[in-house]
């Protein structure tokens, strides 16, 4: 059967496979569709935790009644001993605000390099309970802070010191008893630079492994204070959480604008992060050439049957995701029965994958094609989670100097055709614009003509300062023809920084994200969702257009099933059930 | 205080972009400044030198004002080049890149040291550069091979009368071509001192390993600047973030 997947004239460099396009891919509500996968940051940092068999010892616990004070946990990973801090505060629950502009929180901690002394946690105490007011040093890794889920967290202690495990439907509606508000690290607030930690850490030597292994490290700890809490009230009478529970307890994560720009000014490593994805999924249809075995079958008709559970246990406030995890339930539900009836008989087909893909690129949702494509990602183990090595690059953008400028106007025609597209002249093409807020630095979003702080805008629409490099190029070409790029930059000296992303996204696969980001009815959140899905998390629950809620590590291994036999499937968590008397 | 290197560069480009430096242009002086510092060649405090003329001046590049077969002379119209460093070395290496060599005067501009971050970047590409410049009453003399990622750093007693604002840039396909290509331009004095590349190896992996020392005030002062890109804040400006 034709597919555009073999159309296409884009072919990976890792597999000399063809890739979907980078028109379909890159458009910004596709991003905005994508689910986790087995090349996502915490997927991978499980796999890496439990078959290097981490061993993680609570080394102080120091907490009060109300379970406030300290606690280190050590941690001997496979190249490294690193210590996860954990400072437990009162905070007036009138205080509590997930907003990065926040002062004071219920937890701050740190990932630190190697054994903490004593006269180093004192430094830490001191410092990283202010967080983005305080300084650490290049011994720590990742600094973050965390609030109490005010829906679960006392709920579950109460429970438990009653004797009696919480309801899972409670539970299910949160999925987390703290939510964290930040991960910080790369060097940011004098910690340890990225490169550091690429060369000497290599536990932690991929993109936003120590952010993701603290926020691990965060589900451990809320579990054990929970725990210790209800055991503190009731001694006699107090449990612990029942294993399935404590697995299905994540950690939950607001996200808000402060990620977005992020997208932006790192195209490269976004690049690399969308075409090691798209590797997979090439590499993938290209096993169904021949066929599929029966049992690979039954594993897609029970994944997409755990999805349609897992979507339907999504609760949500917003009205458009609802009403799309509604849609798509109903689109895989048509998929799952397609398994159960025609499983068998499809066995023998040739490219059953691409029939697929292709069906579902004509009938169904942009999401629904999305999470097949995660779907069919993981029934591969064996052949995509080598490309989990692969999801960093160093990221240098230079100028090509020797490119005459009509080829320089030639590639901004073939490869930034959508920024050409789009129709400056109207105003709703750049009603909107980006600036940093006093306040810690926080990106926002204003209306153009409209908010202040025009005058000091980010500049985040690449769209349109492509469109005006165009411009001054072919004018310049007009007038000084069989020039260079050299030339050009040397008369027009401010262009140089577009010159330069152009030229150097032109040679990657997908390039851009094709979207006029500072169009006034742009949505943010689509650049938040593509990246908190190389990240890993689920349950997307969007607050507005410009920030959203969702669960990291639902699901996942705890640190004491290490040591056990490890089957790498708890993506997409769905209620557990319970064998509680 | 100490700061990393991630952190160091973020608040530069921020800093240059408050003084009117336009993407690019800031990515560039950033990345100059800090591989200066980090490398022992005192980037904060050739940074502080520049500082105030930045301040109080817009910012200009250089002009071409002359170019013939591989031959380029820019007037910097007394910038620094932070600001016109790189299109010196892209002009330069465009010619030399197709297979000859190239000679680029950049007169009339400042703080030339920063010019070996862009050398060493430009190098990347299979490029070979020679450079110097007078410094006070001695020549500075900077070598890099074809992917090098360090210099060769020398310091001469002047034997020719140099202007005091001028650099030198030639580009090909390595320095022993280049040395015997434009010897007659390349004629040093005694050489008076060397920078040892161990020396900057050290100082860059001690810079990863422990941070980045930097004055409180130095610090201070940039964090100044930034803040003139920062927009006030408003319970408005605040549903502009999601509120």
């Amino acid at each position: 059967m034709k597919n555009d997947l073999h159309t296409t004239e884009f072919y990976s460099d890792v597999t000399q496979l063809p890739l979907r396009p980078a028109s379909k891919v890159m458009q910004l509500e596709r991003l905005g569709s994508f689910h986790q996968s087995r090349l996502s940051f915490m997927r991978t940092l499980v796999r890496h935790m439990v078959t290097e068999n981490w061993l993680i010892n609570r080394v102080l616990f120091e907490l009060d009644t109300e379970g406030y004070g300290t606690v280190i946990y050590e941690i001997n990973a496979k190249y490294g001993t690193y210590s996860f801090v954990v400072f437990s505060h009162y905070l007036d629950p009138e205080n509590r605000n997930d907003r990065v502009i926040s002062n004071q929180w219920d937890l701050t901690m740190a990932l630190c390099e190697g054994s903490v002394s004593q006269k180093q946690l004192e430094f830490l105490k001191a410092n990283v309970p202010k967080q983005e007011a305080g300084r650490v040093d290049s011994r720590v890794l990742v600094l973050s802070r965390a609030n109490r889920s005010a829906r679960t967290f006392n709920y579950v202690v109460d429970s438990l010191a009653h004797g009696h495990q919480p309801d899972i439907d409670a539970i299910a509606e949160v999925g987390y008893l703290y939510r964290t508000t930040a991960a910080y690290g790369s060097g940011k607030l004098g910690m340890a630079d990225w490169e550091k930690v690429w060369t000497k850490h290599r536990d932690f030597a991929r993109p936003f492994a120590a952010e993701m292994f603290t926020c691990y490290m965060l589900r451990h700890f809320s579990i054990q204070q929970a725990e210790y809490l209800a055991l503190q009230a009731s001694p006699q009478t107090g449990v612990t959480l029942d294993i399935d529970l404590k697995r299905y307890i994540g950690i939950g994560n607001s996200t808000g604008l402060g990620m977005a720009p992020f997208l932006i000014n790192h195209p490269l490593l976004i690049n690399q992060w969308i075409e090691m994805r798209e590797t997979a999924i090439a590499t993938v249809v290209a096993c169904s050439a021949s066929g599929i075995d029966e049992s690979t079958l039954k594993r897609l008709a029970e994944s997409t049957g755990r999805v349609v559970q897992h979507l339907g246990e999504i609760v949500t406030a917003d009205e458009r995701q609802h009403k799309a995890n509604t849609a798509v339930r109903q689109e895989l539900e048509l998929l799952y029965l397609w398994l159960q009836e025609q499983g068998p008989k499809l066995a023998n087909n040739q490219y059953v994958w691409s029939s697929l893909i292709q069906y579902a690129e004509q009938h169904w949702l942009v999401e629904t094609q999305e999470l097949i494509n995660t779907l069919l990602i993981e029934l591969y183990p064996e052949l995509v989670d080598r490309f989990e090595e692969q999801m960093w690059v160093e990221e240098i953008y230079e100028v090509t100097p020797e490119m005459m400028v009509v080829d320089l106007i030639a590639l901004i025609e073939e490869k930034y055709d959508w920024a050409l597209a789009i129709d400056f002249s109207l105003q709703e093409s750049w009603g909107a614009f980006w600036y940093r807020s006093e306040e810690k630095m926080e990106p926002r979003l204003g209306r153009t003509h409209i908010d202040m702080g025009m005058e000091k805008e980010m500049p985040l629409g690449i769209g349109y300062r492509v469109r005006l490099c165009y411009d001054q190029l072919v004018g310049y070409n007009q007038s000084c023809s069989k020039q260079n790029v050299a030339h050009f930059i040397v008369k027009n000296p401010t262009f140089s920084g577009i010159v330069a992303r152009v030229q150097t996204m032109a040679l990657t696969y997908y390039g851009d994200i094709r979207e006029n980001l500072i169009h006034q009815d742009v949505l943010p959140i689509h650049l938040l969702r593509c990246k908190l899905s190389f990240f890993g998390v689920s349950k997307f629950d969007p607050r507005s257009r410009l920030w959203v809620r969702n669960t990291m590590f639902q699901g996942a291994p705890l640190i004491s099933d290490f040591d056990q036999p490890f089957k790498d499937e708890w993506q997409f968590p769905i209620k557990p059930v319970l064998n509680i008397d | 205080m100490k700061v990393s290197k991630n952190e160091l560069t973020a608040s530069l480009k921020k800093a240059f972009e408050s003084l009117g430096f336009q993407p690019g242009d800031y990515y560039d002086a950033a990345d100059m400044v800090v591989w200066l510092e980090t490398h022992g060649f005192d980037g904060f405090d050739r940074l502080l030198s520049v500082l105030n003329y930045l301040n109080t001046t817009s910012p200009s590049h250089a002009d071409l004002i002359e170019e013939e077969a591989g031959k380029f002379v820019l007037d910097g119209n007394a910038t620094s080049i932070l600001l016109c460093g790189s299109e010196a070395v892209d002009l330069a290496r465009s010619y030399a890149i197709q297979g000859s060599s190239a000679r680029l005067e950049v007169i009339n501009c400042y703080n030339r040291t920063f010019i070996l971050q862009r050398l060493i970047k430009a190098a990347q590409r299979d490029l070979a550069f020679v450079a110097y410049w007078r410094q006070q009453d001695y020549c500075v003399k900077v070598s890099v091979s074809p992917r090098a990622e360090l210099p060769v750093y020398q310091t001469f007693i002047l034997n020719e009368q140099l202007d005091p604002q001028m650099l030198r840039i030639f580009s090909g396909a390595n320095v022993a071509q280049l040395e015997e290509e434009y010897a007659e331009y390349l004629q040093m004095g005694a050489m008076i001192g060397d920078y040892p590349m161990e020396i900057m190896k050290v100082c860059y992996t001690d810079s990863l390993d422990q941070g980045i020392e930097i004055d409180v005030t130095l610090w201070e002062t940039l964090d100044d600047l930034v803040s003139r890109i920062l927009v006030k804040s408003t319970e408005e400006s605040r549903a502009g973030a999601g509120d």
